[in-house]
């Protein structure tokens, strides 16, 4: 801790002296030698048709040359005006007098106007807008429901979500947080529904970032969690404009990053990790059954194996007869312990399911069956692993996928081999220790430091509606309770 | 210390001491080294008190053998078996005990205190009494038929509840041991070297074996008693056969414990005529009820005499003479009131014929 | 350290988690050898009568959540008893929530080593419980009151497993009979203590009044948590009593666990076990929340209310716990066969504080008013 503080110090004093220095008078010798050694700076000399001398400088990848020659170059060129910046035709034009200014202009795709005759600076905003198209998200797909998805364009992801939400209320606060990266940072919220102390909160926690980089989403989030040393997220990361829109309408706020497409939904609870944008297109019988599901399944991922190492070296009065049968005849020929045997088919698999995510799509897939199958089929017959294991880690992998938050599912796999161990030591008493120091844990997490468990822990009867199952929307007339949203209701006339 | 250090320490304990093998449980359970015992039948002995037999290996497909032990007593003989065979032997699993009727006649609570005892053993264990030596029809049958244990235990699951012969397992053989009655029941099979079959109900005084139910008796007692249905009921004496019958009983016991009036409401099917008749008519048919009632009606008092005469109620009519709000009988004063008492039985049948019959 | 405290009373909690504190402190280890005190009919009647009883003094509990004092907490009984006597009684309650954290504890220790671990060093459970509960305990009172949704969601269900076992066909309605008394022995009167200790435990909730926004109805809640535990006591004695019959019933030790492990599922066999592992999430709340009035009342025997708890502070109260169960276990607990000298002092400790408590700050709160 001490040393932190030390460091932070001089961190300080050295950005004082840089700006110092830089806020002296802008001289073109002072630009020039800003951009000194950087190839792609130019700076243009023009005259205009009454002969003065304007000068232009611009980073050529960062701006947009096209708009750049029809809205500076060519009126200014025909300028005969008095005032040179009175001739450009675009809809604002920044007076600039520090040099730090300059930099920072120039670098974010401003194209330098320089007029010589008045000694003084304008910046022209003229950035390359070129990006990636709109595409459909791939991290989560779903069969019915808008297709679009956030690119790295902020700007772009902003109005993707202002389209959905058209009121003035969607406020949208800028930081620019990372001393070397700028990263411009977009917090949204509903003025008038979200709670203030999550705004306040957020604002807090983005302002207090101190560090240089800041490239992606999650970083931001890693820096604004309450909990560093948890594996559970504690942000909701997604890149579907609609997922925001319900996020912001149920009283959210979102936090948008620039160059990223995925965009933070706090304050979250664990069981919104569990919740698709699908849920709310289905019908609800079927959504209920799907989510029933999925808890169901992440129970099963986490608890199979490790269920079936407590039976196997310490509970054999568990087993139904039936399957002891099956059981015993194949477990006698093995050379390795239950524990080390699941230990390692488990490891085999994330080696695999690693290997096949960093494959090339099509040799992944083929790397996913040739893996899956030959490994598995093969480790049997060698008699290094039971065929039981091999069904039950089979099952228990493919589980682990019906969770929607491809974060938990990561999250997951750790958590099983910590409940695997207690399994071994303590039998099905250690996989209930397990399971509770996992209760525990997530009944301390906080998100935006708003209880993890919200609705059952603290206990909000009402948001039992869309929690285990997906209720009618009829039915859900109010907003999550645990959000504390400033509008209770979500119907405008009240029934 | 931050307690998310102390996590991560008390992890890394833990997974010292897995890896370390040293574990808080001594005893081991792993399935490849244990043989999990599914029966055990006890025999009378010849020197030592009782002669212990089970199959080995037990649920694996290896060849298999009967080991036997004599011991004087049942712990005992579970350390026997574990000097004599390879994999320990363990309880957990154990489902049925079979016990000779030698022992049964002399009281099998000294068996079954110690069974009760063990926490492995589950309370469903099934108890049997057999008739005969068990031994030698596991050693005739072990070419023969693989997994016998295992089939016969199956068996005994399938006709559990079901009113087709009586299956008995711990938990319920207690509950009855200890009811006012005192008089519970276990199935009672022969055994010698072919066949392994059921003979009928083992009535027992307290933990003593009495009297075991011969053909008609069994069925009588699997009507009132046991789910009161029959699949067949064969009445060998009137040369019919009487399918799906379903018993409904009224007992009604009067205010001086001297008249006990046995009300049976049978309805069934006539499966078999094996007698010479002609075609079926409802005149013929209800003189068939009629021949159908009186008999039965004589067998049961006849039945119910037996029980009396040895004092013993398999069909639990002392709990009819508890009443909410009143003191319940001594001991000694029931069984007195049960012998001298006075049986009533009285059966109504309604049976329906196989086909359609002419007026 | 941060300004984190294991005592902070930032949120204030619905007054239904009294409703639940009180359902689950009442279903700990005593419901679990209920039925041995019991064992006959007619105690059907003496649960349904203790139960009022436990209702007065929920009711006395209720007129102190309402006073001015209860949110105060720790100043609150000092401006009440006066700072010396609250040093004293603080003094006293160490012993008897040692007492209480004791039985619980080496009571659920007992019987998984009877039904899961027969040859388990039965000190080493105990270590891991108190790990557990330590970790609870150190993240701080607030969640750890909010843990009690955890603990009723997952144990609060299986009574309803044992519905089953009132429609067996082998059941009649003579087991329940007879329903009155015909001979009223000591052993009665015990199973009368016995039942009024089960139910005692909320009284310790007058210690966490701060942390929930009282005032609101409390008493309706606070009822309801009772209701439900004795319907719980007689929907589990009933159905001991159909499935063991009253004579029987005597003979059990653990009787609602032979009722458990008797159930058959397809899956598993012994689902016993599985539902004793279950139950550890409710001892593990309940524990944690002793062992945080433990450390809060050696802190005000100590003299040292005012100041930061700490972690470490937090800690030797969990080992000094530790050691003590250790050493109740291996001296009495074990040695113990029918008449445990410490459940034996549990049963007149429970009962007694349940009646004295609700009544001392029940006249104490009159004398206050009328002065």
């Amino acid at each position: 801790m001490f040393k932190k503080r030390k460091n932070t110090g001089i961190g300080n004093k050295i950005e004082n002296s840089i700006t110092k220095t830089k806020n002296t008078p802008i001289t073109l010798e002072g630009l020039r030698k800003s951009i000194e050694k950087m190839d792609d700076a130019k700076i243009i000399e023009h005259q205009t048709q009454n002969s003065k001398l304007f000068v232009l400088i611009y980073v050529e990848p960062l701006i947009d040359q096209a708009r750049v020659n029809e809205a500076v170059i060519e009126p200014l060129r025909r300028c005969t005006k008095e005032k040179i910046s009175d001739c450009i035709s675009v809809s604002e034009i920044i007076d600039i007098s520090t040099l730090k200014e300059a930099e920072k202009q120039l670098m974010r795709g401003g194209v330098l106007l320089f007029d010589t005759i008045e000694n003084q600076l304008h910046a022209v905003d003229l950035k390359n807008t070129t990006g990636r198209a709109i595409e459909t998200s791939e991290t989560e797909t779903i069969l019915y429901g808008a297709k679009d998805s956030f690119t790295e364009n902020i700007e772009q992801n902003i109005t993707m979500i202002r389209r959905r939400i058209p009121l003035t209320s969607l406020k949208s606060e800028k930081f620019m947080v990372g001393s070397q990266t700028e990263t411009k940072i977009i917090l949204m919220y509903i003025e008038g529904l979200t709670n203030p102390d999550f705004i306040s909160i957020a604002r807090e926690k983005i302002e207090n970032i101190d560090y240089d980089q800041i490239l992606d989403s999650s970083q931001l989030a890693a820096f604004m969690e309450d909990h560093t040393h948890s594996m559970f997220p504690q942000f909701q990361q997604t890149d579907r404009p609609d997922v925001c829109a319900f996020a912001l309408g149920a009283g959210k706020v979102t936090i948008l990053v620039d160059n990223t497409p995925f965009v933070l939904n706090a304050p979250i609870s664990f069981f919104h990790l569990f919740q698709s944008p699908e849920d709310y297109i289905n019908r609800w019988i079927v959504a209920s059954f799907l989510r029933v599901l999925r808890y169901l399944s992440f129970m099963l991922s986490l608890l199979m194996v490790p269920i079936y190492v407590a039976l196997t070296t310490h509970h054999y009065q568990m087993i139904p007869l039936q399957i002891l049968y099956v059981l015993v005849d194949t477990r006698s020929r093995l050379p390795l312990t239950p524990f080390w045997e699941s230990l390692l088919m488990l490891l085999t698999l994330e080696v695999i399911k690693e290997a096949s995510l960093r494959m090339p799509t099509k040799s992944g897939q083929m790397l996913g069956v040739i893996g899956g199958i030959v490994v598995g089929q093969a480790s049997v017959e060698a008699g290094f692993a039971s065929q039981v294991l091999i069904v039950i880690v089979g099952i228990s992998a493919i589980a682990s996928f019906l969770v929607p938050n491809y974060l938990i599912t990561k999250a997951n796999t750790l958590i099983q081999f910590i409940i695997l161990i207690l399994a071994s030591f303590l039998g099905i008493m250690g996989i209930f220790m397990g399971i509770i120091l996992l209760f525990v844990h997530l009944n301390a997490l906080t998100s935006l430091r708003q209880p993890y468990l919200a609705p059952v822990a603290p206990f909000y009867g009402k948001d039992w509606l869309d929690l285990f199952i997906r209720g009618p929307l009829r039915w859900m007339k109010t907003r999550p309770e645990a959000l504390h949203p400033l509008q209770k209701w979500r119907y405008s006339r009240r029934r | 210390m931050n307690h998310k250090h102390a996590k991560i320490i008390f992890i890394i304990f833990v997974n010292i001491i897995v890896l370390f093998g040293c574990s808080p449980i001594v005893e081991k359970n792993l399935v490849e080294e244990i043989a999990p015992v599914t029966f055990w039948s006890v025999q009378k002995g010849d020197e030592e008190k009782y002669r212990m037999s089970t199959l080995i290996p037990p649920l694996v497909k290896e060849k298999k053998r009967l080991l036997t032990v004599q011991v004087d007593l049942l712990k005992e003989g579970v350390k026997g078996f574990n000097l004599k065979y390879y994999r320990e032997l363990k309880l957990g699993q154990l489902r049925m005990l079979l016990i000779s009727e030698e022992i049964a006649t002399e009281g099998i609570s000294p068996l079954i205190d110690t069974i009760l005892t063990d926490p492995d053993i589950s309370k469903r264990i099934y108890l049997v009494i057999v008739k005969g030596d068990f031994d030698e029809y596991i050693n005739s049958q072990l070419g023969v038929q693989q997994d016998l244990d295992y089939y016969l235990y199956r068996m005994f699951k399938h006709y559990d509840n079901q009113g087709k012969m009586t299956v008995v397992n711990l938990h319920e053989f207690m509950k009855a041991l200890h009811s006012p009655s005192h008089s519970p029941v276990l199935p009672v099979f022969e055994a010698n070297n072919e066949n392994f079959q059921y003979l009928g109900t083992g009535i027992f005084k307290n933990d003593k074996l009495i009297e075991t139910t011969n053909n008609l008796e069994e069925q009588i007692y699997q009507l009132l008693s046991n789910d009161h249905f029959l699949k067949y009921f064969t009445l060998r004496d009137l040369s019919f056969v009487l399918g799906h019958v379903k018993a409904d009983i009224q007992l009604d016991i009067n205010k001086a414990y001297s008249e006990l009036m046995l009300t049976v409401q049978l309805d069934g099917r006539l499966d078999e005529i094996a007698r010479e008749h002609d075609s079926l008519t409802r005149d013929e048919l209800s003189r068939f009820e009629l021949e159908i009632e009186s008999y039965l009606e004589k067998q049961t008092a006849d039945f119910l005499k037996k029980l009396q005469e040895n004092k013993v109620d398999p069909l639990h009519f002392r709990n009819h003479t508890l009443r909410p709000f009143s003191k319940p009988l001594e001991e000694k004063e029931w069984s007195d009131k049960w012998e001298q008492m006075e049986v009533k039985v009285d059966y109504d049948l309604k049976l329906q014929p196989l086909k359609d019959i002419k007026n | 350290m941060s300004g984190f405290s294991i005592f902070d009373k930032t949120s204030s909690l619905h007054s239904i988690y009294v409703t639940l504190m009180v359902n689950r402190i009442q279903m700990l280890y005593f419901v679990i050898i209920l039925p041995v005190f019991l064992i006959y009919p007619y105690m059907i009647w003496v649960i349904i009568l203790v139960g009022f009883l436990s209702q007065m003094s929920i009711f006395l509990l209720s007129k102190w959540f309402n006073s001015i004092y209860a949110s105060k907490g720790y100043e609150g009984f000092a401006e009440l008893l006066g700072e010396r006597s609250v040093r004293v009684l603080a003094f006293i309650g160490l012993g008897l929530i040692l007492l209480k954290i004791t039985v619980i504890t080496l009571g659920y220790v007992e019987i998984t080593q009877h039904f899961i671990f027969p040859s388990l060093n039965t000190n080493w459970m105990i270590l891991f419980i108190l790990l557990i509960c330590w970790y609870v305990g150190s993240l701080g009172m607030a969640p750890t009151i909010r843990f009690v949704v955890i603990a009723f969601l997952s144990t609060a269900w299986m009574v309803l497993l044992l519905v089953n076992f009132l429609f067996q066909p082998s059941n009649t309605i003579h087991d329940l009979f007879p329903l009155v008394p015909f001979d009223w022995t000591i052993e009665s009167w015990k199973g009368v203590l016995f039942i009024f200790s089960a139910l005692s435990g909320p009284e310790y909730l007058v210690l966490l009044a701060p942390w929930f926004n009282t005032r609101k109805k409390i008493l309706k809640y606070m009822t309801i948590g009772n209701a439900f535990t004795i319907f719980e006591y007689l929907f589990l004695f009933i159905a001991s009593l159909f499935f063991f019959g009253p004579h029987y019933l005597k003979e059990i030790r653990f009787p609602m666990m032979e009722v458990m492990r008797y159930m058959e599922s397809p899956v598993f066999e012994r689902i016993d076990m599985i539902l004793i592992s279950f139950y550890l999430i409710n001892f593990v709340f309940a524990i944690s929340i002793f062992i945080l009035l433990f450390y809060g009342a050696s802190r005000i025997t100590l003299k040292k209310s005012k100041e930061q708890t700490t972690k470490s502070g937090f800690a030797f109260c969990c080992s000094i716990v530790f050691i003590c169960l250790f050493i109740n276990n291996e001296l009495f607990w074990k040695e113990a066969t029918n008449q445990n000298i410490l459940l034996e002092l549990e049963i007149w400790a429970g009962a007694l504080t349940y009646i004295l408590i609700p009544l001392f700050l029940f006249t104490s709160l009159k004398r206050k008013g009328r002065v």
